[in-house]
C-alpha cells in the first residue's frame, strides 16, 4: 500500500494517506455508498498504522552510507528536492479542546494533515499548547472514529448507508411527532459545534417544533450565565486570560486551571513573575494550587460561607470601595446584613478554613488591586451554583474590581465553543442571543430568518409550548422516566438525538441507562460513537442509530473563546471516512422534514465533494450578524474575523488591541459585544463594563436590564459614572425609538434606518441605526447605564445563602442550612430539594466520604475523543480515584489496587486507588472523563467494532446522585457522598 | 556557534504533558516510546514541582562513552545523535544514561522484543539526508534543519521548557528568576552557589520593583 | 596511549585468528569514535541550501519566540 508517488519531496509524507486524498475515487475496497464517492478511506487509513510503526523497522536497511567522517557531506540532491513544494498548504485553525482558543497551524500536503506548527503570532497562546492542543493533528488519523452510519440490529451495530439512515430516522421522528407531538423528542446539541452550526441547530429544532434542546453549558456554566447576567448584564467572563497580566492578585476558587485551561497559566505565571499574588481555594491540592502563593482547603460545597467570611473581614476593615458601591451597585446593605452573620468561627466550622487563612486571602485581594477571581465547575456544579457565582460577583463589586483591567470575574468556560453555543446555540429557554422565548422574540427571529411567524408557530404543539422553556439536558432522563401526569408537557420523551455531547457528563448514570432502554428511538450524531452507543447497546437490541459527524478540523466556522473573542477556523482536511459536517447533516434532515427552504432562506447552498447540499457557513455567520443585537454578535463579519486571523501578530498580548496594521485599534477576535453593523467598525469589548474607555473603544457600564427603579430606589447608575465621553454622564435606561425621539436623537438616523427602527429598541432594530446613533454619535451604551445588582430579587435566594449540599457529611449543618422547598414544575419537571435532603440527612453514616470530580489535563469532557487519541491515551491509561492514605488504610486499600467507590444511588465504580494527600481525609476525587466500563465490566463488546476508545474506565457519573440548581437545573456533581471498599 | 540545550523552568512547568504529545505528534512516535516525559516530585503536597526530561544532550555523554558499536555522534551544535544502522539495541546506553532517555521500541524479530534504541534528537534527525523520508522514518522530523527549535519547547504551555542556544535560553530563564524577585526555589541556583537567602536579598529587591 | 595499545592488541588477536582460517570475530571499532554514516549539517541541503547565516538567523529569531517578555514589552 505504500505506493511511491512520482516526485520526491523534501518532507516525509504519510504515503497511504496521500494516495487516498489525491484520488478520492480510487477505492481500495470498492465500497460505494448511494451518495457517491464515499471511498474506502477506512481500509486505507488503517494501513497507515503499519506505516507509523516505523521506528526501528527501517533501521539497518540502508547501509550504503559513505564512510567519510561525520558532517562531511553536503547533499547536492537535497537542494533540488527543496524546491518541490507543490501541494503543501498551511491552514490556520483553533484547538477544539478548551475555551482558551489556542491557534494551530496545520501543514497539509496533498490533502493530508502532515504536521502541526505552533502559531507564535497568536496573542492568546503565543504558540503554546497543553497535551491536548499539541496532539490535535491526531484528528487527521481518527482511527477510532465512527466511520459510517450504523444501526443497532440484534444488539450489534451494523453498517448502513446514509440514505437508509436518514430515511429511517426521519420516518421514525415524524411518526413520533405525529403520534405524541414534537415535545416527545429531545435534542442534545453541542458546545463543540461552531457558532454557525450551533445557531443552525437552534433553528433546526425550533422548526421541528420543540424547545426540548440543550447542550453542555447546562452542566458546565449555566449557573454562571444566569447568576452573572442577572447581577450586571451579561453572563460571561468579564475580562480575558491576557488581561490577567495586569492583575496584582488572583483568587482561583473551584478552578484547576493548570489542568483544565493549561495555557491560561502562561498568562498567570507571567503575571506572578511580575508580582501578582495568587491564591487557590479548593478541596484538592491541585496542580494549580502547587503554583499558588496561598492554598486553602475548603470543604466541598461551602463556597458562600467562605466568600462571606472574606467579605466579613473586608467590611470590618473598611476595605470596601465605598464610592464604587455607591455609584454603581444596588442593594449591598442587604448583603452586608447576611455577611456579618458569618463570623470567623462559623466560617471555620462550615468551610474548614481557619480565620487567619480567610483573612490572608481577603487581605491579598483587597490590598493588591486590581485583583481578579477565577472560577469554574467547582463553583457552578452545585444546587446553590447560581448563588455561589453571585457571591463571587458581589465580592468583586465590593472591591470595585469589575469593569477594571486586571480585575473582573474571569470565568473560564470549558469547551472550545461553549461560550458561543450558549450565546447563539440550542438553549431550551432562549432563542439565539438571549432573546428568550416570548412572542416578540420569535417575531424578531422570524424576521431575521425570513420566515413567517405563523408558520413557525404551527410547527409547535401550541403557542404555549413555543414560549415554554424546554427540558434541560441534565434532566432529559426524567422527561422519559417521570410519570406522565407530573410533567409539564403532553407526552413523555420518546426519542432522543445526542448530537455531539457525551452522556457520561450527566449525573445519575444508572437512571440514564434505564431511560435509554425505555426510548423508542436514540440517535447519536458524533465523530466518535461516544458512550451513548455503548450504554444503549448494553440496554437494548435495536432502535439506536449512529451517524458520523466530522470534527471542526474538517469544516469551516467560527468559535468563541472564553474571553468572548471569536476566531475563524479554516478547513484543514476533507471530512474523513463517510463523515459530514453537522450543518450538512442538519440540512439533509431538514429536507426529510420538509422545511429546508425555510431553514436556509438567506443562506446559499453549496455542493460538497460528494454532491451533498451544504449550507454556506459564511452566510450563516452573516445571518447571525443580522440578528444578535443583544450581545453584539453583529459586528463580526466573516471578513473581519479572517482579517484578524491573518494579522494576529499585530495584536498586543496584554491588551489584545491591534497597534497599527489593517486591524488598528480593534481587539483580537472582536470580543463580543461588538455592536452595530460590521461597517460601524466597533472594535469589540476586551473588558466588560469598563467606564474608563469610550464605548467606541470597547468601553461600557452595567446594563439596565431590570427596570429603572425598585421599591422607590433608582437602579440607574449615579451621576458621573458613565463611560468615557458619553453624552449622558449619568445613569440612563436602555434605548428604544421613544427615548431616541425624546432626546432629539431620532433625526441622527438615516431615512432607511428610520424605517426599520420605528417602534423598535436597540435589540430589535435590524438596521443597527439605534446602536449607531447611540454609540457613534453620542458615545452612550445602547443597553443603558445602571447599577449592578447585589440583590437578585427574581431568584429563590435574592441574597446568596449557604445551603448544605443535598448529600452532606454534616447532618447538624443540614438542619441549620437546609435546601429550599421542592418545586412542582421546574423546567417542565417536578424537582426535589428539601424533601430529598431530609430523607438522606443521615446517610453519611453509611457513606461517610465526600465524592467530588474534576478534569485531567490529558482528557476533555466525556473523554471519548481524547481517549481515542493514542498520544493522549498513553498518558492516562486507567480510571482512578484519589483517596487520602487515612481513608485508604481504613478501607484496607493499597495504592494502585482496584477498589470500589460506592454511592447512595447504588452507583458502584471499580477503579484504581491513587493514595495521595492531594485530597484530605474524608474526600475522594474522581476524574470525569472516563466511560466504557459499567460497574466493573468492560463495555468493549457494546461499541461498534473498531470504534471503541483506546482507554476505557468507569464513569464517575454512573454514581452521582440527585441534586439540581434552584435556577438553572445545573446538576450537583461536585459534592455527593460515597464509601470506599476494597475490590 | 550555538550550543543547543534544554532548560526546564520548574516554577513554570505545570505537568501538562504538552511537550510529551508535541514530541509524539512531531515524530509519530508509537505507543510506549517516550522520548520526553514529565517527572514530578512531592506529588500532591506543598512543594510539588515538575520538570520535563528527555535526552539532555550531554557535553560528555555517557551513552557515547559506553556504546559498544560507537553509534553515537555529536553535531557541531552539541546535539547527541545516533546511527540506528549501527545500533544493536543492547541497552548499554540505557544503563549509562542518568535520565532514562534511551527508549527501546518493539523492533523487528531479529532483536526479539527489543528494538534499536530511540531517543530525543533535539528534533535534529539523524545521519540521513536532512528532511528525507529515510531520516523521518528512522529518527523523526528534522526541525533544526528547517531553522526551527524542538517541538516540545516550542509548544510548551507555559514556556517552561526552553530549547536552543544555551546562553540565549539561560538569559530568558535568568530574566524570569530575577523578576520573581525572591530567594528560595526560584533562585536556588544562586543561593546554592552563594549562600543563604539573606545574601541573595539584593537580587530580590531589584526584581521586586 | 592505552587506547593505542588496546587497539594494537585487538588487531593482533584478529589477525592471529584469521590466520587460523577463521573470519574476524571482533569489529574494528575505535572506542568513542563514531565511524558510522555521515550526517549533513543542518544548514546544508533543505531550505537553507548551505546558507549558514540564514539558518542561524532563523534559529535566533525562533529562540526569542520562547520569551513572551520580548513580545509584550
Amino acid at each position: 500500500m505504500l505506493v511511491k508517488k512520482g516526485k520526491s519531496r523534501t518532507q516525509y509524507t504519510p504515503e497511504a494517506g496521500v494516495i487516498l486524498a489525491a484520488n478520492p475515487a480510487s477505492s481500495a475496497t470498492g465500497r460505494k455508498s448511494p451518495e457517491g464517492a464515499m471511498n474506502g478511506v477506512l481500509a486505507t487509513t488503517m494501513d497507515r498504522r503499519t506505516f507509523l510503526k516505523r521506528s526501528g523497522l527501517v533501521a539497518g536497511g540502508g547501509a550504503l552510507a559513505t564512510q567519510l567522517p561525520y558532517n562531511m557531506i553536503g547533499s547536492a540532491e537535497a537542494a533540488d528536492v527543496a524546491k518541490d513544494k507543490t501541494g503543501v498548504e498551511v491552514k490556520r485553525t483553533i484547538c477544539t479542546h478548551c475555551s482558551v482558543g489556542c491557534a494551530v497551524d496545520a501543514i497539509v500536503e496533498n490533502g493530508v494533515w502532515v504536521r502541526q506548527e505552533p502559531v507564535f503570532d497568536s496573542p492568546i497562546n503565543l504558540g503554546a499548547h497543553c497535551a491536548k492542543g499539541a496532539s490535535v493533528r491526531e484528528h487527521g488519523h481518527g482511527e477510532h472514529r465512527l466511520k459510517y452510519p450504523m444501526k443497532l440490529v440484534d444488539g450489534k451495530y451494523k453498517k448502513i448507508s446514509w440514505d437508509q439512515a436518514l430515511t429511517e430516522i426521519s420516518d421514525k421522528l415524524l411518526a413520533i411527532r405525529k403520534e405524541s407531538g414534537p415535545d416527545a423528542t429531545y435534542w442534545v446539541g453541542s458546545s463543540k459545534q461552531s457558532n454557525e452550526q450551533s445557531y443552525m441547530f437552534r433553528k433546526f429544532v425550533s422548526f421541528f417544533g420543540t424547545n426540548n434542546m440543550d447542550h453542555q453549558a447546562r452542566v458546565c456554566h449555566s449557573t454562571t450565565v444566569a447568576g452573572v447576567a442577572n447581577t450586571w448584564g451579561y453572563g460571561a467572563m468579564t475580562n480575558s486570560y491576557n488581561d490577567m497580566q495586569f492583575s496584582k492578585a488572583a483568587l482561583y476558587i473551584g478552578s484547576n486551571a493548570a489542568e483544565a485551561h493549561p495555557v491560561s497559566m502562561l498568562h498567570m505565571l507571567h503575571s506572578k513573575e511580575n508580582g501578582c499574588k495568587m491564591a487557590v481555594v479548593d478541596p484538592r491540592f491541585t496542580r494549580t494550587a502547587a503554583k499558588a502563593d496561598y492554598y486553602s482547603r475548603i470543604r466541598s460545597g461551602t463556597d458562600i460561607p467562605f466568600i462571606w467570611g472574606m467579605l466579613y473581614h473586608i467590611f470590618k476593615n473598611g476595605w470596601e470601595d465605598k464610592e464604587y458601591l455607591k455609584a454603581r451597585v444596588h442593594g449591598i446593605e442587604k448583603v452586608k446584613e447576611e455577611v456579618m452573620k458569618w463570623t470567623p468561627d462559623k466560617v471555620q466550622d462550615v468551610t474548614g478554613i481557619p480565620e487567619a487563612e480567610v483573612l490572608r486571602i481577603a487581605d491579598m485581594l483587597a490590598n493588591n488591586k486590581p485583583s481578579t477571581v477565577v472560577w469554574c465547575m467547582g463553583q457552578t456544579q452545585h444546587t446553590v451554583g447560581n448563588a455561589n457565582v453571585r457571591a463571587m460577583c458581589i465580592l468583586q463589586l465590593v472591591l470595585g474590581n469589575v469593569g477594571v483591567s486586571g480585575g473582573g470575574t474571569n470565568i473560564f468556560r470549558g469547551h472550545d465553543n461553549v461560550q458561543g453555543a450558549t450565546d447563539v446555540g440550542p438553549n431550551p429557554d432562549s432563542l439565539p442571543g438571549y432573546y428568550g422565548l416570548a412572542a416578540g422574540s420569535w417575531k424578531h427571529w422570524c424576521a431575521v430568518w425570513g420566515v413567517d411567524y405563523e408558520w413557525v408557530k404551527k410547527q409547535f404543539a401550541s403557542q404555549v409550548m413555543m414560549e415554554k422553556s424546554g427540558i434541560t439536558v441534565s434532566r432529559w432522563i426524567d422527561g422519559v422516566l417521570e410519570k406522565n401526569e407530573n410533567i409539564d408537557q403532553d407526552s413523555n420523551i420518546r426519542a432522543v438525538v445526542y448530537w455531539g455531547m457525551a452522556p457520561n457528563s450527566q449525573s445519575r448514570g444508572l437512571e440514564m441507562v434505564e431511560a435509554m432502554k425505555k426510548l423508542d428511538l436514540l440517535v447519536v450524531v458524533d465523530p466518535y460513537p461516544s458512550a451513548t452507543a455503548a450504554m444503549s447497546a448494553m440496554m437494548r437490541k435495536d432502535g439506536v442509530y449512529l451517524l458520523p459527524a466530522c470534527t471542526q478540523f474538517e469544516t469551516v466556522g467560527s468559535a468563541t473563546a472564553s474571553n468572548r473573542s471569536i476566531q475563524w477556523r479554516e478547513k484543514v482536511i476533507e471530512p474523513l471516512f463517510e463523515s459530514k459536517p453537522d450543518h450538512t447533516i442538519m440540512y439533509a434532515f431538514a429536507k426529510k422534514f420538509g422545511f429546508e427552504k425555510e431553514f436556509c432562506k438567506n443562506i446559499k447552498i453549496d455542493k460538497d465533494k460528494q454532491g451533498w447540499d451544504e449550507p454556506n457557513v459564511e452566510d450563516i455567520l452573516r445571518e447571525i450578524n443580522r440578528g444578535v443585537w443583544t450581545i453584539g454578535y453583529t459586528g463580526q463579519s466573516p471578513e473581519r474575523l479572517k482579517l484578524h486571523m491573518k494579522n494576529m501578530h499585530t495584536f498586543d498580548v496584554k491588551t489584545l488591541k491591534a497597534n497599527g496594521g489593517p486591524c488598528d485599534g480593534e481587539y483580537f477576535g472582536l470580543p463580543w459585544p461588538c455592536f452595530g453593523t460590521p461597517e460601524m467598525k466597533h472594535p469589540g469589548t476586551p473588558n466588560l463594563y469598563d467606564t474608563s474607555k469610550h464605548v467606541m473603544d470597547g468601553g461600557g457600564n452595567f446594563r439596565a436590564n431590570f427596570g429603572v427603579e425598585r421599591d422607590g430606589v433608582s437602579l440607574l447608575a449615579e451621576d458621573g459614572s458613565a463611560s468615557k465621553g458619553a453624552d449622558l454622564q449619568m445613569g440612563y435606561p436602555e434605548f428604544d425609538h421613544v427615548l431616541l425621539k425624546k432626546l432629539g436623537w431620532w433625526d441622527d438616523l438615516t431615512d432607511d434606518e428610520k424605517k426599520l427602527a420605528e417602534g423598535k429598541n436597540w435589540k430589535t432594530d435590524r438596521s443597527g441605526g439605534i446602536q449607531r446613533v447611540v454609540m457613534k454619535v453620542h458615545g452612550c451604551h445602547p443597553f443603558g447605564n445602571a447599577k449592578a445588582r447585589a440583590v437578585v430579587w427574581n431568584f429563590p435566594d435574592p441574597v446568596p445563602l449557604h445551603r448544605e449540599p443535598m448529600y452532606s457529611p454534616r447532618p447538624d449543618l443540614v438542619e441549620k442550612y437546609p435546601q429550599g422547598a421542592d418545586k412542582k414544575v421546574f423546567w417542565r419537571l417536578p424537582t426535589l430539594f428539601k424533601s430529598l435532603q431530609d430523607k438522606v440527612k443521615d446517610i453519611s453514616k453509611e457513606f461517610p466520604i465526600v465524592m467530588t470530580s474534576g478534569r485531567l489535563v490529558e482528557y476533555e469532557g466525556g473523554g471519548e475523543e481524547t481517549r481515542s487519541n493514542p498520544w493522549l491515551a498513553e498518558l492516562q491509561q486507567e480510571m482512578f480515584a484519589e483517596v487520602n492514605p487515612k481513608d485508604a488504610n481504613n478501607a484496607g486499600v493499597r495504592n494502585g489496587e482496584f477498589m470500589w467507590v460506592e454511592t447512595p444511588s447504588k452507583g458502584r465504580m471499580k477503579l484504581r486507588a491513587q493514595v495521595t494527600e492531594r485530597v484530605a481525609p474524608g474526600t475522594v476525587f474522581l476524574p470525569f472523563h472516563f466511560s466504557g466500563w459499567w460497574q466493573g465490566k468492560d463495555m468493549l463488546e457494546f461499541y461498534p467494532e473498531g470504534a471503541a476508545p483506546i482507554v476505557r474506565g468507569e464513569s464517575v457519573n454512573q454514581g452521582t446522585t440527585y441534586g439540581y440548581d434552584s435556577v438553572t437545573m445545573m446538576q450537583e456533581t461536585k459534592t455527593t457522598l460515597c464509601r470506599v471498599v476494597r475490590a | 556557534m550555538a550550543r543547543m540545550k534544554f532548560l526546564c523552568d520548574a516554577e513554570r512547568c505545570i505537568e501538562c504533558n504538552g511537550c510529551v504529545t508535541a514530541c509524539k505528534n512531531e515524530h509519530e512516535l508509537p505507543w510506549g516510546v517516550n522520548r520526553r516525559r514529565v517527572v514530578t516530585i512531592n506529588d500532591g503536597v506543598p512543594g510539588e514541582k515538575s520538570i520535563s526530561v528527555s535526552c539532555m544532550h550531554c557535553s560528555d555523554a555517557p551513552c557515547m562513552a559506553v556504546c559498544p558499536t560507537d553509534c553515537f555522534y555529536k553535531t557541531e551544535e552539541g546535539v547527541v545523535l545516533h546511527n540506528k544502522d549501527a545500533c544493536i539495541g543492547c541497552g548499554y546506553c540505557f544503563f549509562a544514561c542518568p535520565f532514562g532517555a534511551p527508549q527501546f521500541p518493539n523492533g523487528p524479530a531479529a532483536f526479539g522484543t527489543r528494538g534499536k534504541m530511540d531517543k530525543c534528537t533535539f528534533c535534529a534527525g539523524g545521519p540521513e539526508e536532512n528532511g528525507s523520508k529515510a531520516e523521518y522514518e528512522k529518527y523523526g522530523s528534522n526541525r533544526i534543519s528547517e531553522g526551527k527549535l524542538p517541538a516540545c519547547a516550542e509548544m510548551c504551555a507555559t514556556k517552561a521548557l526552553l530549547a536552543g542556544d544555551a546562553p540565549v535560553i539561560s538569559d530568558i530563564f535568568r530574566d524570569r528568576a530575577l523578576r520573581r524577585g525572591k530567594a528560595g526555589d526560584a533562585a536556588w541556583g544562586w543561593t546554592t552557589a552563594y549562600g543563604k537567602p539573606e545574601q541573595a536579598a539584593p537580587v530580590a529587591k531589584e526584581g521586586a520593583k | 596511549m592505552k587506547k593505542a595499545l588496546f587497539l594494537a592488541l585487538t588487531v593482533t588477536v584478529g589477525l592471529s585468528l584469521s590466520a587460523c582460517g577463521e573470519y574476524s570475530q571482533v569489529a574494528s571499532y575505535k572506542p568513542g569514535n563514531y565511524q558510522g554514516k555521515s550526517d549533513t549539517r543542518p544548514w546544508e541541503g533543505g531550505q537553507f541550501a548551505g546558507n549558514k547565516q540564514a539558518w542561524e538567523a532563523a534559529l535566533n529569531s525562533r529562540n526569542q519566540t520562547q520569551n513572551e517578555y520580548k513580545r509584550t514589552h
